[in-house]
């Protein structure tokens, strides 16, 4: 699949996204943003912000930046700014596997249901990692595979549901993180089913970038 | 809503990585190096090259 495809597809979603999976998927955002454990002042990016769904857990004491490439998401999650007065968020149409931000712009980055869902999830982590300042928290909220014999054959069910929106679901965390400089503080499963992780990590890169060495 | 100094400040022209200032009436981010305008849609700056308007 690649980002034309993915963006088509969001774009389509946007106007029923919140009612699908706005519910379902809230308890894991809600999470997510706690898990950041944010200061005030500080600097927060949200890569594939999509609808805006996480949006009112930010404090208002935190800017914060959303980031997605399907025009059709970006404009309801504007309608959501808008609505609720969320000045201090500020939102951008960009590419999460290309961003145009310097190096170490962010204090924390959050990526909820996305990794699985771009076409090269390796480019979107590095960008995650490179646009995070060092010792910076990246939180992942994704279902990642995990090799229990029940839950992949509940995977194999969910899995044309999950192709059409460009979802895999083969995904191992250990894969996301391999060689990057992404050290696991917590994980916990969220959301109904618990197929979901929610994983928070520190960025360890010293060098500028977020491979290893 | 005009863009946020401090936003500005991190962000960089998609094609040459180097700075960008807004347009006068505030509705596009301006790379003079490349000489190209990314507009600002609805508030929403459009980060992309294939998006982005050529300056004469």
């Amino acid at each position: 699949m690649d980002t034309a495809t993915v963006e088509r597809v969001y774009t389509n979603y946007a106007r029923v996204y919140d009612h699908i999976f706005g519910k379902i998927f809230h308890d894991g955002r809600e999470h997510a943003v706690r898990l950041l454990s944010l200061s005030p002042g500080e600097r927060i990016l949200e890569v594939g912000v999509g609808t805006g769904l996480a949006l009112p857990c930010y404090p208002r004491s935190c800017e914060v930046v959303g980031v997605d490439l399907s025009e059709g998401m970006l404009a309801k999650c504007r309608e959501r700014v808008r609505e609720l007065r969320l000045e201090h968020v500020s939102l951008m149409k960009m590419d999460a596997s290309a961003m145009e931000f310097a190096d170490d712009s962010f204090d924390a980055v959050m990526a909820a249901y996305v990794v699985t869902a771009v076409p090269d999830y390796r480019k979107v982590m590095l960008e995650m990692i490179r646009v995070c300042k060092p010792g910076g928290r990246i939180i992942l909220l994704n279902h990642f595979s995990n090799g229990n014999p029940v839950i992949n054959a509940l995977e194999k069910v969910l899995s044309p549901f999950c192709k059409h929106l460009g979802w895999r679901t083969d995904l191992s965390l250990a894969t996301v993180l391999d060689g990057t400089h992404l050290t696991v503080l917590h994980k916990q499963k969220v959301n109904p089913l618990r197929l979901w992780h929610l994983v928070k990590c520190v960025n360890e890169k010293s060098n500028g970038n977020g491979h290893s060495a | 809503m005009p863009i946020d100094k401090d936003l500005l400040a991190i962000l960089a022209c998609p094609k040459c990585k180097g700075d960008i200032k807004p347009t006068e009436k505030g509705d596009g981010l301006v790379c003079q190096a490349c000489k190209l305008m990314y507009p600002i849609k609805d508030d929403i700056p459009v980060m992309l090259i294939d998006e982005a308007v050529k300056l004469s």
